[in-house]
C-alpha cells in the first residue's frame, strides 16, 4: 500500500508494463498458431514453422476450381454449403433471439403462476449438456420427419440457445424502469405496444448483442449439424472442415488451413464490426 | 371533473398498503398526497391511475366509475417521479406519444398539439433534442407537456419535485402551481415535503401507515391539526411538545409541568378535563424574553442563525423547546432565558391518542 501511495506520478512506467508482458507471453502460442493458420494456407507444405516452397494460392483453389481438389470431390460444393451454414446461424440466432426477447420479457415483469420454479428450469437447461440428449432428440426429429433436414438441426440449436438468450434478455428488461413501463401505459399504450415501442428499442443492445452470439454460435456449431444431417447434401461448413480432416490417410494440411480460414473469416468480420456491442452484453444496463 | 375515492384498500399479500380510505376532490382542485415514506401515498395514486389494482373500494371519476378500466381508458395524465421521458424518443416524439395511440388524431394535429403543449411550458425550443440532452428541470417541463398533450380530465404528478436542485424545485413549484390553475384540471400529486404540500395544494390528504390523518387546507392543517401526527408533520421546525398536568384554577385550566406554568385560555371544551395532556407550540409562537418572565424558563442550548431568523433550543429542565428569534437576538450558550408562549396557539391532545382536546 505505501508503495502504490508513495510512487510519484510518471516515475512508475516500468512496472506498470509488466502485466502486460506476462499476458502476451501467455497469449503468444495462440496468436501464434493463427499466424501459421494464416500463412500455411499459402504454401503447399509447412514443415514446423518453416514454409517450404513458393507462395502459392493453390490452397485456394477449391474457390474457384472445388473439382480439382480430390478432397471435394464426393462432397456438396462449398457454395451451397457457405450459404447452408449462413441461413443455419441467420434463421437460429434470428427466431432466438425472437423468442428470448419476448420470453425475456415475460419473466422479467409479469408475475404469473411457476414463473420462480420456469426460471430455475430455465437455468438449469443452460447447464445441461447437449451430447446427453442427442438420442432422444433422434427420436424426435425422426418422429416429426425433420431427421436429415436442415429445418430440423435449426429446431434443435434454436432450443439449445433459448435458455441463454432468455437469461440475457431478462437481464436487459429488468434494467429498464418500471415507470417507463408505467408511463407507456398511462400514455395510452397496450402491453404489445408497450414491449415494441418502448421496452425493445430500450434493449437494442441486448438484441443486437445476442444476435451476433447466437449467430458466432450457430456459424461454429459443428455436433448438431453431424449428427442430425448424416448424409451431406444440407451440410454446413464445419462438416465440411470435420471430413477434410478425417478423410482417408493424408490430410492436405494446406487445403485444411485454407478452408479453415475461409470458414472462419465471417465470424472474425462480425467480430470487428460488433465488439461494441458484444462488450455491452455484460456490462448490461439501458444508457438514459 | 370530480373524483372521489370510496373505502379504497390496497393490500400486498398481508400489508395493507392503503386501509379503507375515503376523499372527496373537487373539479379543479389541487390536491396534495401528503405523509412519509410508505404511508400509502404512492400506492393511492397508482389506483387512481389504474397500475394498481384497488383489493376493494371504488373509485369515481365524475359519476363514472372508473376503478375496472385500464390506465389508457381512464384520461389521465401523469407525471412521474424520474419523469419516464423515453430515452430513445426526441421531445417532439416524446411528448406526442400518447396522441400517436390514438387514431382519431391526424397527424397535422399531433404536431399542432405537441407544440402547444411544448410552449405551454416553454420547452418548444427543444423539440428535436433526446431527453438525455436535457437540464432536470427541462425534463421535468416536457414530461408535463406530454402529460397534458392528450387533454387528459386529471393530471396526476408523483413527486414531482424530488430530483430537482433546491433552487429549480421553488421555480418549479411555482410554475406547476400556475400551470394547474391556467389549465383549470384536477389535479392530484403526491409528494412527503409538507412544504410542497402547503405551497401548491389547495387541500392537503395527510396519511400515515395507509390511514387518511387529516384532509384540510394548508391554514386549517397547519393551525388547528386535528392530531398530534397532523401537528408534527405540519411545520418547520417541528411543533415542540411536552406532558403536562392540567388543573383548574378560577375557572379555566392551568396546564404546568417541572419549568412551565402555563394558562389554557380556553379549556378543553365538553365534558370533564382529563388530568394530562401532550401540549403543542410552534417554535414561531414561543419568544425569548428576560429571565424570570413569560411562562418558562432555561438555559440557551444552542443557537442556529438562518438569516431571516434564528432558531434557538431552549433547555427548560428535563425537556428541550425549540423558538424562533428575531435575526438580531444574541445570546450565549448557557445563558438563562424566559420565555413566553403566545396562550391562543397552544394546541393539546390526548396523550394516549393523540387526538385534539382544544
Amino acid at each position: 500500500m505505501a508503495t502504490v501511495a508513495e510512487r510519484a506520478p510518471g516515475s512508475g512506467r516500468w512496472p506498470s508494463l509488466v502485466p502486460y508482458v506476462v499476458l502476451a507471453l501467455g497469449t503468444l502460442p495462440i496468436a501464434l498458431l493463427y499466424a501459421w493458420l494464416l500463412y500455411s494456407s499459402f504454401f503447399l507444405r509447412v514443415e514446423g514453422f518453416t514454409p517450404i516452397g513458393p507462395f502459392t494460392l493453390e490452397n485456394w483453389r477449391f474457390l474457384w476450381d472445388p473439382l480439382s481438389v480430390p478432397e471435394l470431390r464426393n462432397r456438396p460444393p462449398i457454395i451451397p454449403l457457405t450459404i447452408n451454414t449462413f441461413i443455419f446461424a441467420t434463421v437460429t440466432s434470428l427466431v432466438g433471439v425472437l423468442i428470448s426477447s419476448m420470453a425475456g420479457y415475460a419473466f422479467s415483469r409479469l408475475r404469473f403462476k411457476g414463473r420462480r420454479m420456469m426460471l430455475g428450469g430455465v437455468l438449469l437447461l443452460h447447464s445441461f449438456p447437449s451430447v446427453t440428449l442427442l438420442i432422444a432428440l433422434f427420436v424426435v426429429l425422426r418422429t416429426l420427419g425433420l431427421y436429415d433436414k436442415l429445418a430440423g438441426v435449426i429446431l434443435v440449436q434454436t432450443a439449445f440457445a433459448l435458455p441463454f438468450g432468455i437469461w440475457i434478455m431478462k437481464g436487459f428488461f429488468d434494467n429498464v424502469p418500471w415507470d417507463l413501463e408505467m408511463s407507456a401505459l398511462v400514455d395510452g399504450a397496450g402491453r404489445l405496444r408497450t414491449w415494441w415501442r418502448i421496452m425493445l428499442p430500450l434493449v437494442k443492445p441486448g438484441l443486437l448483442a445476442l444476435t451476433v452470439l447466437l449467430f458466432v454460435e450457430g456459424w461454429n456449431q459443428f455436433l448438431l449439424p453431424f449428427v442430425f444431417m448424416p448424409s451431406g447434401s444440407q451440410q454446413t461448413l464445419s462438416t465440411l472442415v470435420r471430413g477434410i480432416l478425417g478423410e482417408g490417410r493424408f490430410v492436405d494440411y494446406g487445403l485444411l488451413t485454407a478452408v479453415g480460414l475461409y470458414y472462419i473469416a465471417p465470424v472474425l468480420a462480425l467480430f470487428v464490426f460488433a465488439q461494441d456491442q458484444l462488450m455491452r452484453i455484460y456490462a448490461g444496463g439501458v444508457k438514459g | 371533473m370530480r373524483v372521489a375515492l370510496r373505502g379504497l384498500t390496497k393490500k400486498f399479500g398481508e400489508v395493507v398498503g392503503v386501509h379503507e380510505l375515503d376523499l372527496e376532490i373537487r373539479s379543479g382542485e389541487f390536491v396534495a398526497l401528503l405523509g412519509p415514506s410508505g404511508c400509502g401515498k404512492t400506492t393511492t395514486l397508482l389506483m387512481v391511475a389504474g397500475i394498481y389494482r384497488p383489493t376493494s373500494g371504488q373509485i369515481f371519476f365524475g359519476d363514472r366509475r372508473i376503478d375496472h378500466l385500464l390506465p389508457k381508458e381512464r384520461g389521465i395524465g401523469m407525471v412521474f417521479q424520474s419523469y419516464a421521458l423515453y430515452p430513445h424518443m426526441t421531445v417532439a416524439e416524446n411528448i406526442g406519444f400518447p396522441l400517436e395511440l390514438r387514431r382519431s388524431v391526424s397527424n397535422e394535429e399531433r404536431e399542432r398539439r405537441v407544440r402547444e403543449a411544448a410552449a405551454l411550458v416553454q420547452v418548444d425550443a427543444l423539440l428535436d433534442r433526446r431527453p438525455a440532452q436535457l437540464s432536470g428541470g427541462q425534463q421535468q417541463r416536457v414530461a408535463l407537456a406530454r402529460a397534458l398533450v392528450k387533454r387528459p380530465d386529471i393530471l396526476l404528478l408523483d413527486e414531482p419535485l424530488s430530483n430537482l436542485d433546491a433552487r429549480l424545485r421553488h421555480e418549479m413549484r411555482g410554475e406547476i402551481k400556475r400551470l394547474q390553475k391556467e389549465v383549470g384540471i384536477t389535479a392530484i400529486f403526491v409528494t412527503h415535503d409538507q412544504l410542497e404540500a402547503l405551497t401548491m395544494a389547495d387541500r392537503v390528504a395527510l396519511m400515515r401507515d395507509g390511514v387518511l390523518q387529516a384532509y384540510a387546507t394548508p391554514t386549517e392543517l397547519y393551525a388547528r391539526p386535528v392530531n398530534q401526527f397532523v401537528a408534527e408533520f405540519i411545520g418547520t421546525p417541528p411543533m415542540n411538545f411536552f406532558a403536562a398536568d392540567l388543573a383548574p384554577r378560577n375557572g379555566s385550566l392551568v396546564a404546568r409541568t417541572e419549568g412551565i406554568e402555563l394558562a389554557l385560555p380556553a379549556g378543553p371544551r365538553g365534558a370533564k378535563a382529563p388530568p394530562t395532556a401532550t401540549v403543542g407550540i410552534r417554535p414561531e409562537h414561543l419568544a425569548i424574553v428576560a429571565p424570570g418572565q413569560g411562562e418558562a424558563s432555561g438555559e440557551v442550548y444552542v443557537v442556529e442563525p438562518m438569516g431571516r431568523e434564528q432558531i434557538v433550543d431552549v433547555q427548560v429542565g428535563e425537556r428541550r423547546l425549540r423558538v424562533i428569534a428575531p435575526p438580531g437576538f444574541v445570546a450565549k450558550i448557557g445563558e438563562r432565558v424566559g420565555l413566553r408562549f403566545a396562550p391562543e396557539q397552544l394546541h393539546l391532545f390526548d396523550p394516549a391518542s393523540g387526538a385534539r382536546l382544544a
